[in-house]
């Protein structure tokens, strides 16, 4: 203990400086030891052996211990170390077993000193005592170690391990006694150098060889392992059982463990194979190195700090042939790279976040920004909790929900379930969707519905006339949807037809309509005084957008003063329970949303519902006294709708573009509106609102959209003749030349539902083989197949 | 520690990883939460875990230290890792899967600098491609654009794949965010460079696409300062930023929501947390 404080003293006055070098070496290097002056390093291996000055700016090669005419084998060093309080006393293990010590002091060239030649395999490691001068110690490949008194000339004792190959050994720094040893079977042994007996302790460190281990330099029981199952173990020694305090995973066998200087929880590492790099750990934080070291093109084979109390030079040896001095703070840190904090929007506006624990644990006291209610659900997890420093290397997870319970998104499940979007008059459908917003206290939104009942509905009718009007809206847009769907639907099934023209089908259904109501068409424009007239307008409805809603704004227009008690009965009440029942999120949304309202639109903004009912109305009044041209609103509509949609709430613009149909469609571009269908869609998806979102597809009018119904499913058609799969889209089969689809009974090409056995593959119009089976169970095509229909 | 959280494209399960080597999966319901999964095989701390669209089944990619990435997957309830790619010479810090409609396709950025991009080809092969030198010193986010067709009103023939521009933004420790589009031939090309920020980029972000014209991408950097940037021009290539926020340490997460009206940033050191939910207001 006292040698060793003056030696500190001795090295404690000079101060290091230097920079990130490097030199490059003859021939790869095996190891390498540092002078205690710091300003020496030796550099050993297969067929080198020199000593190089650290000096500020480069390494300078100072002496060759490499010398005569022909090297022998003793020179071939596994190891090499530099005693650290005699400045002229290095040892060397040779490959062939020999240990070596050099006198530097001496006057000839041949420094060489005593050899010692006992060991019959390589010396993997040599090892002086810290403290006193002339112990050496020995591991070899031959499972013994030796300890040579540099008196005398053999080993003053020597340790059997009893096991395989020693790999390391090591004095302890503060027990005068004691040295550890690590063997290729994965064990450390810790030995009294007076017993040469037996071992005091043995214990199993590591999965695989241990290559090498560090006593801890002011730590008295730390001992750090490395092994080829790359992890770095330190171990405290004091205990009665070698307890594992800390174990550090790598990405490669560790060959080589050195504690930092001064740092109490750091050790510097290098691999035996694949990874170049020289890592320097924190223990406590056992997977991201503290700094990394790059500068190496090869297996970095010696590393040493060069002072041992500075802890900021490193230097190492390679099999590059290369010598370095790294300096820390020239290192890459990938700690600091390291990301300490997750954060994830969840679906439905609960937030995931993970970060230190001490962050968190800092935070909890802190107030959230208001509006937020969190509520920390989640776990804490320590990897050590004894250590202050465990905070570092932890994490807590926490999950933030916006609203206690649904979370944020509810509204938008609720809303996409309970919204009605057709199958009933336009005016039922706003009152219903204005309520399912009311009670999801989305008053906006509510209000904006009912507002699109007044605008759309007509007020100047008769309740009933308006709900049978109002009905036929309904039902000619269903029905128009229907129809064209229909015809869609049965055209990939038929194979033949996949590509049936979506206009064509169109138009047949509308040739079939005014077949059947033509006259009313004639006489429409005349009837219109008369009162709605439901068939026509169903027809209008069918035929084309503008008129459609013309012909909607039309009969508020003539029959403006009969109706109005009727619209004061069932209008007003409705409003005024709005106005009557502002509850505080209202007016909290109104405040938020106003703005924008305002900044953007200033036509919305007068229609926000701070004072909607009145302006609303005044709108409405001014429009009947004026005459106003229909697209008026569709101008508002049409922005509104782009407002809802840039607010994110582009399910409002979906719904009320379903809902609208025909009345809003021509005012806002294509693209746009499928655009929002397919996001509303996708949004849907993610939500698993299956249904809802079939219903969207099925309703949208775009054609891009329609069509996702449709896509997963194709239906391979064979020709019924020649039994080859139909490729061209006719209904006449390429290579037979002949018409696939022929029914059996009426001998036409079946052009719409085919129905066929699937034994004889023959069939045709399905009145036809349904008439046709109900006298004969035989194919009509005379093939005298049985023929079996499910 | 755990460095990222992810939920699936349903919201239910939560995906952390964490510098144990560990990619852990998490059912969360009713304020409570189970451990479904811990999947080992990585040898490194793990940055980063993305999950894929669940039209390809339940598949999750983690990318780690140890310069892997690899693509996990549920098969009858337990998960395995299906494919392993350590076509990196550095830790890969970013993995995320582009939108569903291009097929599986998988972006990993990473410390060495480059980015590639994992195409599954069937039967449990993957294509891989290579941007060199994509951010000098390393790229640390990728971020796919959502799908958009080009000039969707032009007649598509159906059974035939849409001809979508595929893109994604990057952010690395040039302190520049970069934009990149596949070529006609399949090769990926540097559109665009972002260039506002001052420090390293950690996160970019792009907004899902909800009713919105115009596309936005967010990103934060080491230099504490969050932009916004938007471009409403069609051919994409006039990005403005928007300073959204300074904030007084390092950024390291942005996260949009859904709906994209919302964006949440992460950042601090060891004494300060900000979490910033903020409604962006768009032009």
């Amino acid at each position: 203990m006292e040698k060793m404080s003056r030696v500190t003293t001795a090295l404690g006055g000079s101060v290091l400086t230097g920079r990130t070098m490097h030199c490059h070496l003859d021939a790869p290097a095996n190891a390498i030891s540092v002078c205690r002056d710091a300003a020496q390093v030796v550099v050993a291996g297969r067929s080198i052996f020199k000593i190089y000055a650290i000096e500020e700016e480069q390494f300078v090669e100072k002496l060759n211990l490499r010398v005569g005419r022909k090297p022998s084998l003793n020179l071939s060093c596994a190891d090499v170390v530099w005693h650290q309080m005699d400045e002229n006393l290095l040892a060397t293990a040779a490959t062939n077993g020999v240990v070596v010590t050099w006198n530097l002091g001496r006057p000839s060239r041949n420094k060489q000193d005593q050899l010692f030649t006992e060991h019959k395999r390589t010396v993997n490691k040599v090892c002086f005592h810290p403290t006193e001068a002339h112990v050496l110690l020995s591991g070899s490949q031959d499972g013994f170690m030796k300890c040579f008194d540099l008196r005398r000339k053999d080993s003053v004792s020597t340790f059997s391990g009893q096991s395989e190959s020693v790999r390391d050994v090591q004095f302890s720094i503060r027990d005068y006694f004691t040295f550890a040893s690590t063997f290729e079977n994965g064990n450390v042994q810790l030995w009294d150098i007076r017993r040469p007996d037996r071992c005091e302790r043995m214990f199993t460190a590591h999965n695989g060889p241990v290559f090498c281990c560090d006593w801890h330099p002011e730590d008295r029981g730390w001992l750090a392992t490395g092994g080829r199952d790359k992890m770095v173990k330190v171990w405290d020694m004091t205990t009665h059982r070698a307890k594992e305090m800390h174990c550090v995973q790598t990405i490669a066998s560790v060959a080589r463990v050195k504690w930092r200087p001064e740092c109490r929880h750091h050790l510097a590492t290098c691999s035996m194979m694949v990874d170049h790099n020289i890592y320097v750990w924190d223990v406590r934080r056992p997977f991201v190195p503290a700094a990394m070291f790059e500068e190496h093109r090869d297996v970095t084979t010696g590393i040493a700090w060069r002072h041992p109390h500075d802890p900021s030079f490193l230097l190492s040896g390679s099999k590059d042939s290369s010598l370095c001095q790294h300096l820390f703070r020239d290192a890459s840190q990938p700690v600091e790279r390291a990301n300490p904090e997750g954060l994830c929007y969840g679906l439905f506006g609960d937030l995931a976040f993970a970060a230190k624990e001490s962050l968190v644990a800092a935070e909890s006291g802190r107030k959230p920004y208001t509006g937020d209610r969190r509520h920390p659900i989640f776990f804490k997890r320590k990897l050590d909790p004894a250590e202050p420093f465990a905070g570092l290397a932890s994490s807590a997870l926490s999950v933030f929900e916006t609203e206690p319970g649904g979370g944020a998104m509810r509204w938008f499940v609720d809303t996409a379930e309970r919204y009605a979007l057709a199958g009933r008059p336009l005016a039922e459908l706003c009152d219903h969707n204005a309520k399912v917003a009311r009670e999801l206290g989305r008053n906006q939104v509510a209000q904006t519905w009912t507002m699109l009942r007044t605008i759309y509905c007509s007020p100047g009718l008769l309740p009933t006339a308006n709900l049978s009007h109002s009905m036929g809206k309904g039902g000619s847009c269903g029905l128009q949807l229907m129809n064209s769907f229909n015809l869609k639907d049965m055209a990939p099934g038929l194979g033949s037809e996949t590509r049936l023209d979506r206009s064509k089908g169109d138009a047949r259904s509308d040739t079939v309509l005014l077949d059947s109501s033509a006259t009313l068409i004639t006489n429409e424009d005349n009837e219109e005084t008369e009162g709605s007239d439901v068939p026509a307008d169903y027809l209008l409805g069918d035929v084309e957008g503008e008129d459609d809603e013309l012909y909607l704004l039309d009969p508020e227009h003539t029959h403006p003063e009969e109706p109005e008690c009727v619209l004061l009965q069932e209008a007003f009440p409705l409003r005024h329970e709005i106005v009557d029942t502002p509850p505080g999120p209202e007016h909290l949304q109104d405040k938020a949303d106003s703005p924008h309202v305002s900044g953007s639109e200033a036509d919305v903004a007068s229609l926000a519902p701070v004072d909607s009912s009145f302006s609303l109305l005044s709108v409405s009044h001014a429009l009947y006294d004026s005459r106003l041209p229909p697209d008026f609103f569709s101008v508002l509509v049409r922005d509104m709708l782009h407002f809802y949609a840039e607010q994110g709430d582009v399910q409002m613009a979906v719904s009320v573009l379903i809902v609208l149909g025909e009345r809003v469609r021509k005012d806002i571009d294509e693209q746009t509106q499928e655009h929002w269908y397919t996001s509303y869609i996708d949004l849907l998806q993610r939500f698993r609102l299956w249904n809802v979102s079939n219903e969207v597809v099925k309703l949208s009018t775009s054609r891009a959209v329609s069509c996702l119904n449709q896509a997963s499913t194709t239906l391979h058609v064979n020709c019924s003749h020649c039994k080859r799969p139909m490729s061209s889209r006719g209904w006449v089969c390429d290579r037979c030349h002949r018409c696939a689809s022929m029914c059996a009974v009426c001998h036409h090409v079946v052009k719409g539902l085919f129905v066929w056995c699937q034994g004889c593959s023959h069939g045709g119009h399905l009145q036809h083989i349904m008439k046709w089976l109900e006298g004969s169970s035989h194919c009509p095509a005379g093939c005298g197949h049985l023929c079996e229909y499910s | 520690m755990i460095h990222d959280t992810q939920m699936d494209y349903y919201g239910t399960p939560l995906a952390t990883c964490s510098s144990d080597r560990s990619v852990k999966i998490f059912g969360v319901c009713n304020g409570g939460q189970i451990l479904i999964a811990d999947l080992r095989g990585h040898e490194g701390p793990v940055w980063q875990v993305a999950w894929a669209h669940p039209m390809y089944g339940n598949i999750l990619a983690s990318c780690s230290y140890d310069r892997k990435v690899i693509i996990w997957r549920e098969e009858n309830g337990t998960w395995e890792k299906s494919h392993e790619h350590a076509g990196h010479d550095s830790s890969v810090n970013s993995v995320c899967w582009a939108p569903h409609d291009y097929g599986l396709i998988l972006a990993c950025g990473s410390s060495d600098g480059a980015i590639s991009l994992l195409t599954y080809t069937g039967e449990g092969q993957w294509e891989v491609k290579k941007i060199n030198n994509a951010h000098t010193i390393g790229c640390n986010a990728v971020s796919w654009a959502p799908a958009v067709v080009p000039g969707s009103l032009v007649d598509q023939p159906s059974g035939q794949k849409p001809n979508y521009i595929k893109k994604f933004a990057s952010g690395g420790c040039d302190n520049l965010i970069k934009l990149w589009k596949e070529e006609e031939d399949g090769q990926w090309k540097e559109e665009q460079k972002l260039e506002a920020h001052s420090d390293w980029v950690q996160d970019v972000a792009w907004a899902p696409s909800i009713g919105l014209s115009t596309s936005t991408i967010a990103s934060c950097s080491q230099d504490g300062r969050v932009f916004i940037w938007t471009c409403d021009d069609a051919s994409g290539n006039t990005w403005s930023p928007k300073l959204l926020h300074k904030f007084s340490d390092v950024m390291w997460h942005v996260s949009w929501s859904i709906t994209a009206n919302i964006l949440a940033v992460s950042g601090g050191d060891n004494k300060e947390l900000q979490m910033q939910p903020q409604i962006d207001h768009l032009p």
